[in-house]
């Protein structure tokens, strides 16, 4: 074992004991066979520039002053690739995504451990330990904490459970692994909300338009439009058409309006149709928070039938735990549960179980009175209509209690400027 | 008509962006003119006439100089100035330039406080009463409120920093005498004059200015593409603040200086001012100190524990609310209290002694300066945007200057009486 911050700065000397250089960096490249990237070479600043010696020259790594195997003129030295992390400039004191804990932190310090003759990255020190350490004031610290009868943590991530920063990563690594599209959309949310405004565009940059879109709809729309003011309309028009129609009339209500309209012309003409409908509404009014990828069917359909409709259909949806039943011009005459289509015979028809009795809100009405609605009547969504009944939409549970429930992460801290 | 508007259309564009990027220049510079500024600023119009005023045009261009530098750090790099030298001088520089930059502003907010005490009791208000209460309300204001609107109401009190200019006019100068000092650099080889003359340098351009300055340009994202509407921002709010600091001097010159009084600091001044003035003009500089005081006694613990997180890798940490983010509240809570604290314990040398600890500012700017024009001489971070020839010749100019004023600063102020 040993600490990245204890090689820096060491004396190298050749095997004649001729001093090449104090040591500036390591080089460790990322492995396909192993989950850790193995230490290739270490940087020797020799009359003012970076002399690169490969690990295999090197007869012990840790030890008060390195000594080589070699003379300085026999060294070749290590040919560096584009996936090499040079752990001091890249890694060291930098912020990473521990995609374990859902958060960005600071690396304190790298762990190296020996394995079969070679050294690996293992951990990331991001605990006060590691701080302490690197002030010289490990074992005094210790001692207090001792005493006092807490003992410091020492807050040791494992590699494989952290990501860089796009920003901060060699060029092969523009683009997000899977540790980072995995994560739930919640919690890729929280870590972007970790981030600085510009890093949080550099780390958008690098998911894909899938991605984006889920990670934005769990973001603040004000916050949203800040996020996507740097990225091309092209891009913004595809994660648009990815996110649903009610959240992507959020994010386009905070953007202004010229650029909005652009927005709007470049999505697929179905798409924004559907946006620019609940653009029409106040954003606090049903008529704002309603998606309208909801299922509906006649009410002649068999329920065979309208579970074919449903294969067919329903993956764009919102919800099919509630089928709305609606008539040729959009009235809305009843609704039924997917409880009830598979309890039902697959012959009867809709006209037969559905519910005649209808709770609904109109356009207009505003969030509290929703949230009161779908809290009273236990509803997961509540369809829209306007006074000649025709159905609009729906206002899911979650987005109605919004308001009273606030995002966890509209509470955070004060930011300078946000 | 119609063909008019879309003449006017890319004119209006701009001043949307310009409008949208707005804010962290003007806000650091406002809270420049603090407490200790304008005391500054007071004594030295007061003692010294309008002779001090030519000096204020090259404190400007030196401000904006170094602003600007901070400004494009943080747009260029997305990042705060102590997240920057963590990332690159490693955890002891770090630890080291943070330590002071924690003391420093301690030392301004105590100073702040002073001034808020100070600027209520010629209000008749006991510093019992009007301290605490400033605390509490600081602390409300950003702890529990959201940030909108206490940026907006940051705005808004910046407007009433013109009260000192309605003063200064009120004090009715001889406005070609003032033209003509302001144009016709003087010195005099004496030590109280060579001290103000440092004190106004170390006061306009203080560390805090550029730790803040950045961390709020990267907290707003502004992008490279806007940079020239950042930089107008730093440059109208540079502008503004000396415009402010030469009318409080102006004011103080016509009628303090005229009239050969005795003062020590800005609230002698406002009082000095209602029999030469009109008691107006002593309601309009108090509230002016106050409402310098407030702001900064805001802004300056914010920053300072951004500065902190933002080093040593606490900012997730900081995450929702005050149980969940204990460094960052803690940092913030123990600044305003001990600030109030040490204004309202009966310990005479403690307040002087942090009122004079302006000497810390002095020690950190050069440490500051030299980081920062390392950082954007480097390539790898700031590409195309690295310091021009020209530039750089200016700013390591300016930087050696100010190194020497302000180390004159440390020296007089450790061993006063060396150049009497």
């Amino acid at each position: 074992m040993a600490y990245l911050s204890e090689l820096l700065g060491k004396p190298v000397a050749d095997i004649d004991g001729n001093k090449i250089g104090t040591i500036t960096d390591v080089i460790a490249s990322p492995r396909a066979d192993a989950l850790h990237p193995q230490i290739a070479a270490i940087a020797v600043k020799r009359k003012g520039v970076d002399f690169l010696i490969p690990y295999a020259d090197i007869a012990v790594l840790v030890a008060p002053a390195v000594p080589v195997s070699k003379r300085i003129a026999d060294i070749i030295q290590y040919q560096v690739s584009e996936s090499d992390l040079y752990l001091a400039r890249d890694v060291l004191d930098k912020q990473i995504i521990d995609t374990n804990g859902m958060r960005v932190v600071r690396v304190n310090d790298l762990d190296l451990a020996r394995v079969n003759n070679a050294f690996y990255i293992a951990n990331l020190d991001i605990g006060s330990m590691g701080l302490l350490r690197r002030l010289g004031l490990a074992s005094v610290a210790s001692k207090v904490a001792v005493k006092l009868g807490r003992p410091l943590s020492s807050g040791v991530i494992a590699w494989h459970d952290t990501e860089l920063l796009p920003g901060d990563q060699p060029m092969r690594l523009k683009v997000a692994s899977d540790k980072i599209t995995d994560l739930h959309p919640a919690d890729l949310a929280e870590i972007i909300s970790d981030l600085s405004r510009s890093e949080s565009s550099k780390f958008l940059e690098s998911l894909d338009i899938k991605t984006v879109a889920d990670a934005l709809e769990e973001v603040e729309p004000e916050y949203q439009a800040s996020l996507v003011e740097g990225m091309t309309d092209e891009k913004v028009a595809d994660v648009l058409e990815e996110m649903s129609p009610d959240a992507a009339a959020d994010l386009l209500a905070e953007l202004p309006e010229e650029r909005s309209e652009d927005l709007l012309n470049l999505m697929q003409h179905e798409d924004a149709r559907d946006v620019r409908e609940l653009l029409t509404y106040a954003v606090d009014s049903a008529g704002g928070l309603m998606t309208t990828e909801y299922v509906a069917v006649r009410p002649d359909l068999t329920a065979a039938q309208v579970m074919e409709v449903l294969r067919e259909t329903a993956n764009e949806a919102e919800t099919i735990f509630y089928v709305y039943v609606t008539e040729a011009d959009e009235r809305l005459v009843g609704v039924f549960s997917l409880q009830n289509l598979v309890l039902a015979k697959p012959d009867r028809r809709v006209n037969d179980f559905m519910h005649h009795r209808i709770v609904t809100v109109m356009l207009e009405d505003t969030q509290d009175e929703v949230a009161q609605v779908v809290a009273k009547y236990n509803l997961l969504a509540v369809p829209v209509v306007d006074e000649q009944h025709r159905m609009h939409g729906i206002v899911t549970a979650d987005d109605a209690l919004d308001k009273i429930i606030p995002t966890a992460w509209k509470k955070r801290i004060p930011k300078l400027y946000r | 008509m119609t063909r008019l508007w879309n003449r006017l259309k890319p004119f209006r564009t701009r001043i949307l962006l310009l409008l949208a990027v707005i804010g962290p220049g003007i806000i650091t510079a406002n809270v420049d003119n603090d407490a200790g500024g304008i005391t500054t600023y007071s004594v030295a119009g007061a003692r010294y006439g309008y002779s001090l005023l030519w000096m204020l045009v090259l404190v400007t261009l030196a401000l904006i100089i170094v602003q600007e530098m901070s400004a494009r750090l943080g747009v260029v790099t997305g990042k705060g100035l102590a997240a920057l030298i963590r990332e690159r001088l490693g955890v002891r520089w770090t630890t080291i330039i943070i330590g002071i930059l924690l003391i420093a502003n301690l030392a301004n907010t105590v100073s702040e406080f002073a001034g808020i005490a100070a600027s209520m009791e010629i209000f008749g208000v006991s510093k019992y009463i009007s301290v605490p209460i400033a605390a509490i309300a600081v602390w409300f204001l950003i702890v529990k409120g959201s940030y909108k609107s206490v940026e907006r109401v940051f705005l808004v009190a910046s407007v009433i920093y013109l009260a000192y200019v309605i003063s200064g006019f009120m004090a009715n100068p001889p406005w070609a005498a003032v033209l003509k000092e302001t144009l016709t650099p003087t010195f005099k080889l004496e030590s109280g004059y060579v001290a103000l003359f440092i004190t106004v340098i170390g006061t306009t351009i203080a560390p805090w200015m550029q730790f803040y300055q950045q961390s709020a340009i990267a907290d707003k994202g502004i992008s490279v593409s806007v940079l020239p509407y950042e930089r107008l921002d730093v440059i109208i709010g540079c502008f503004f603040t000396d415009i402010v600091a030469a009318f409080i001097m102006i004011g103080c010159a016509a009628t303090i200086y005229a009239h050969n009084l005795p003062i020590e600091s800005a609230a002698d001044a406002a009082r000095a001012l209602a029999p030469l003035a009109g008691p107006f003009a002593t309601v309009l500089f108090a509230l002016g100190l106050l409402n310098a005081s407030v702001f900064s006694a805001a802004i300056l613990p914010l920053s300072t524990a951004y500065a902190v997180c933002e080093a040593f890798g606490w900012e997730s940490a900081v995450n929702r609310n005050l149980r969940e983010a204990p460094i960052f509240f803690g940092i913030y809570t123990a600044l305003i209290v001990l600030g109030a604290l040490i204004i309202l314990l009966p310990i005479k040398s403690l307040v002087d002694a942090m009122l004079a600890s302006q000497t810390l500012n002095g020690v950190l700017l050069p440490i500051i300066l030299i980081v920062m024009l390392r950082l954007i001489n480097d390539k790898r971070l700031m590409g195309k945007y690295v310091n021009g020839r020209i530039f750089n010749i200016i700013s390591w100019a300016m930087v050696i200057v100010l190194i020497f004023l302000t180390g004159v600063l440390v020296v007089t102020s450790t061993f006063p009486g060396l150049l009497s």
